[in-house]
């Protein structure tokens, strides 16, 4: 036992003292949050000036409605006020975020009208000479037609911008839209009012009462899952890293005169568990103060912060299927890790782990859509994936206990059945030095053990 | 010869790693309080026999004992181990090394900070007590392990290689350390390809090659049933005396003397007799022992 105990020490003092523990409990919030946030700064990067578009208005009724129309688009997109921006961040889901992103994206547009002084065609050949200088970037025909059934036309020489065709196509249609009212002698002013759109407010029922869900209930599950999926990862290549760095140095020899093989091991897997938790404890109090008074303080600013609604029993669960997550894995890592000869054979082999994590991770999507399919069943209790899609289950719609009494039943089960294993192969593979282990060789050590 | 004075008895001892056996019905003992020798050219089995001694892989048949017992893990924090393939954690500090080694054979607190600044300014490296291990160099770490293996003070210390790539300096403290263990009653098993510095130290010894025992028992009773009518001579003059085959079996010519090997029957009083009355200038004349080096090619030789 005190061995043990100066393993699992050993472990904790060194990883926790250590210059990466310190920089990653730091920053890794921080890394986190950037996953979201960088893919959204790319999309709002405002590349060169305004689009600027000629047109050509053979209709005589469209060019000021379209104008307007753009540029009241502009001006209800900038009419959102900072703290309703501010809200909607901390709230939206990613499919709301992209479009967030593409409307705070749009072009400013600059328009220029082109009277038609001579055909069409020597219209557009101006136009298009005025495109090669670079003088606009498109040019837009409205053709006469256009009122009854006719397309409009837009040339340029770039025209991947989908964004700025969606605005234009939106702003033509209305402009479209309006100007037949007009013929049909409807007041436009009376058609905007009738038109405003509708919003969707969602409620979510639980045992909490009834609460609206703006989204946030997805950016936790998110959250949830991809904290569970990252730090399983980060640690389970911590422990095989212990284990390859304790076989290439042949401190391992020593420690085998002293320690048995399977102490060493579970030591080691318990000793990075509490590294892995102590990182976790910290993030989970910064969480909660952030709840208690970072929240507040917002609110009190007028910034309205709506944090969805957390049960303490979450923190549990979440302990436990880090835990369960964490041994299952570690263990496979301190497998690989006495298996390999090298950091980079090891990377190799450690491969298939990666993928079966990351496909649990992936999974988490359809489970969250429909949490009670027997295809969510049967994926949450698989033990390998159990860890990120049964939590998943449990944050977007707590499924029955034994359901998860069942999960955690397979997943101990499993950690045993695979100590069982690696103990067998730990104790030759450490011992072999210079070549890769085979696999007859390693069912004949599982075998003889 | 009782049984307690046996530290360590190995009996039809064999382990094969597939096709391949390393170590073939091995059986030997350990004398209490002496310095054994575990002797053989590299790949002869000596690796895998001290690696079941120290209970880190079973035998697949024969029996292990230790201090009169069947081996268990606990009899493990009676060892020492100094392995040929050795390693530190290279980012841990010296200190906090040598005291987690010590608590994985079961001691701990302020005496194991005691023994450890004891040991470093023995081995004259007390002011790399916080350094990390990869700021050490080679010979230095070597000398950490060193400690490791004795720092538990153990009853029996298992050195496998301990003086390969130290400089002679080293190697004389190291060699005075391990002497002083055998006066303080310690077991020690030396395992070295190097019968020189085996012929200096060991009392004992047992001689492997090929997975086999060879030869084994004391080394002065080694050597006597060995004895051979050899003289070491250095003289001027008279060189037909070397000739007469009654007298002399061969002749071995070295830098700036010569080695002979008498004649069956003849006397080392009857070679020199004759060499004087030849009038030969005699400056040396010395009975030379067999060496262990000689010893070992000629066991090998003969079984093969």
């Amino acid at each position: 036992m005190t061995k043990f105990l100066a393993v699992v020490k050993r472990e904790y003092v060194v990883r926790v003292r250590s210059r990466m523990f310190i920089a990653t409990t730091i920053l890794g919030p921080l890394i986190m949050s950037l996953f979201g946030l960088v893919p959204a700064l790319i999309f709002r990067m405002e590349v060169g000036g305004p689009l600027r578009i000629a047109v050509v208005d053979q209709t005589g009724r469209l060019y000021d409605r379209l104008s307007e129309s753009l540029m009241n688009e502009r001006k209800e997109s900038e009419g959102v006020s900072i703290a309703d921006g501010a809200r909607k961040s901390v709230q939206m889901n990613s499919a709301e975020r992209l479009q967030q992103v593409a409307s705070q994206q749009r072009q400013t547009f600059w328009l220029q009208k082109i009277e038609m002084s001579a055909s069409l065609e020597q219209t557009r050949e101006q136009l298009k000479r005025r495109i090669r200088e670079k003088e606009i970037d498109l040019y837009l025909i409205l053709p006469t037609d256009l009122l009854d059934y006719g397309s409009a036309e837009l040339v340029g020489s770039s025209t991947g911008d989908i964004f700025a065709k969606d605005d234009l196509e939106d702003a033509i249609s209305n402009a479209v839209r309006e100007a037949r009212l007009e013929q049909a002698r409807i007041d436009p002013q009376t058609v905007r009012s009738l038109s405003r759109p509708t919003q969707l407010k969602v409620m979510k029922i639980d045992d909490l009462g009834e609460t609206e869900d703006r989204g946030q209930g997805f950016i936790v599950v998110f959250g949830v899952g991809f904290t569970i999926y990252l730090t399983i990862l980060l640690y389970g290549q911590m422990v095989m890293g212990s284990v390859i760095d304790e076989k290439e140095t042949r401190i391992a020899e020593i420690l085998f005169a002293s320690v048995r093989p399977f102490t060493l091991m579970t030591g080691k897997l318990i000793g990075v568990s509490c590294v892995a938790s102590t990182q976790l404890a910290i993030w989970g109090l910064a969480f909660i103060t952030f709840v208690f008074f970072g929240t507040n303080a917002l609110t009190w600013r007028g910034v309205p912060m709506q944090l969805p609604g957390i049960r303490p029993i979450l923190f549990l669960y979440f302990a436990l299927f880090f835990l369960f997550g964490f041994f299952i894995y570690a263990t496979v890592y301190a497998l690989v890790g006495s298996m390999a000869t090298t950091p980079q054979e090891a990377a190799q082999l450690a491969m298939p782990i990666i993928l079966l994590l990351v496909v649990g991770f992936y999974l988490a999507f359809p489970v969250i859509k429909s949490p009670n399919s027997p295809f969510a069943f049967w994926v949450s209790i698989f033990p390998f994936f159990a860890s990120i899609t049964m939590l998943v289950r449990i944050v977007s719609q707590t499924p029955p206990f034994w359901q998860i009494a069942l999960a955690l039943l397979l997943e101990l089960g499993t950690i045993v059945a695979l100590l069982w294993l690696a103990a067998r192969i730990y104790r030759v593979g450490m011992l072999m030095y210079g070549k890769k282990a085979t696999i007859p060789e390693i069912i004949r050590w599982v075998r003889q053990a | 010869m009782s049984e307690i004075d046996i530290t360590v008895r190995l009996d039809q001892v064999r382990k094969s790693f597939g096709e391949f056996t390393a170590v073939k019905d091995l059986s030997l003992a350990v004398r209490a309080g002496r310095i054994f020798g575990l002797l053989g050219p590299n790949g002869a089995g000596k690796t895998t026999t001290i690696r079941m001694i120290v209970n880190i892989t079973a035998p697949d048949s024969g029996t292990i004992e230790l201090f009169g017992q069947r081996i268990t893990p606990t009899l493990q924090d009676r060892i020492g181990y100094l392995p040929e393939e050795r390693g530190l954690y290279k980012k841990m500090k010296i200190g906090d090394q040598l005291r987690f080694f010590a608590e994985l054979k079961n001691i701990s607190g302020k005496e194991v900070d005691r023994r450890i600044d004891s040991w470093l300014a023995r081995v004259k490296l007390s002011e790399w007590k916080n350094k990390r291990a990869m700021e050490l160099s080679k010979g230095m770490q070597q000398k950490i392990q060193f400690i490791m293996a004795v720092l538990h003070e153990p009853d029996l210390v298992i050195l496998d290689e301990p003086f390969s790539g130290l400089d002679p300096v080293n190697v004389e403290l190291l060699k005075d350390v391990v002497l002083e263990l055998k006066r303080t009653g310690k077991t020690v098993i030396f395992s070295t390809h190097q019968m020189e510095l085996a012929e200096k130290i060991c009392d004992d010894i047992c001689l492997i090659n090929r997975s086999q025992k060879i030869l084994d028992g004391s080394l002065r009773q080694i050597k006597k049933s060995f004895g051979r009518n050899a003289v070491a001579l250095r003289m001027e003059g008279s060189n037909g005396i070397l000739n007469d085959a009654s007298l002399v079996s061969s002749v071995q010519t070295h830098s700036d003397e010569v080695e002979v090997l008498l004649a069956p029957g003849a006397t080392a009083q009857q070679f020199l007799r004759k060499l004087v009355d030849s009038g030969a200038n005699v400056s040396k004349f010395e009975m030379i022992e067999p060496s262990l080096h000689d010893i070992f090619i000629e066991k090998v030789t003969e079984a093969e």
